[in-house]
């Protein structure tokens, strides 16, 4: 997805980890994803570099699909939908 | 298809080396792994009950003249105590913490209701040596 459809896109469920450092983010996210439904949207903030690559393959590696990220003022905004 | 295993012989009670097994642990739960963790001698003591949550009655295994520097440059990167990581990984994933008996003795810990709740039992090293057998990851902490 492009930054323009990203943007656009309508989340089910945002986490904000932006106060932890890795792996907070991780745990937050794999909470959360047990959380919504196959299909559905979620937005992981995090400020973390290091969570900005793992997520992405985190995500591809459970059957989750990565949908692209949007880098915001000293935060990343990474989209994912959850998987069957 | 079947979990992954991990199985980790956790020999070390110091804080910086149970911070990064706390570290690792959490990874292998988000990535839905099986977890057995075997807790050999000096770590017995970082799991006797009340200990968990008072990092500064631990050691630190490289830099210990740093401790006081680390923990609170952790506090500071809001990095959970190594015990919240233990108990994360347990709520996410299968995560089984067993202590050697023989470790257990050695700090006074004989029954597993000495140690913190998070312990699921006292075991010998058979137990550890199938684990590792059957895992697909295992580490010496």
């Amino acid at each position: 997805m492009d930054q323009e459809e990203l943007k656009n896109l309508s989340v089910d469920k945002v986490v904000d980890a932006r106060g932890t450092a890795c792996p907070g983010p991780l745990l937050a996210a794999k909470k959360a994803v047990g959380e919504i439904d196959p299909g559905q949207i979620m937005e992981v903030l995090s400020a973390d570099e290091a969570t900005n690559r793992d997520i992405p393959k985190w995500a591809q590696k459970k059957g989750h699909e990565y949908l692209g990220t949007i880098e915001d003022s000293g935060y990343f905004r990474i989209f994912m939908k959850k998987g069957q | 298809m079947e979990n992954k295993k991990m199985t980790i012989g956790l020999f070390s009670g110091s804080v910086d080396r149970l911070t990064a097994a706390g570290v690792l642990i959490s990874g292998a739960a988000a990535d839905d792994m099986d977890i057995d963790i075997f807790v050999l001698l000096q770590g017995a003591r970082a799991f006797l009950k009340g200990m968990g949550d008072t990092p500064e009655k631990l050691g630190m295994s490289e830099n210990s003249e740093m401790k006081e520097e680390f923990l609170e440059s952790l506090k500071k990167l809001n990095v959970m105590p190594w015990m919240e990581f233990f108990r994360a990984a347990k709520e996410l994933a299968n995560v089984k913490i067993y202590v050697c008996g023989l470790a257990g003795k050695v700090w006074g810990g004989e029954k597993v209701e000495d140690f913190d709740e998070i312990v699921d039992g006292i075991v010998g090293i058979g137990e550890c040596i199938t684990s590792m057998e059957e895992s697909d990851i295992h580490l010496f902490i």
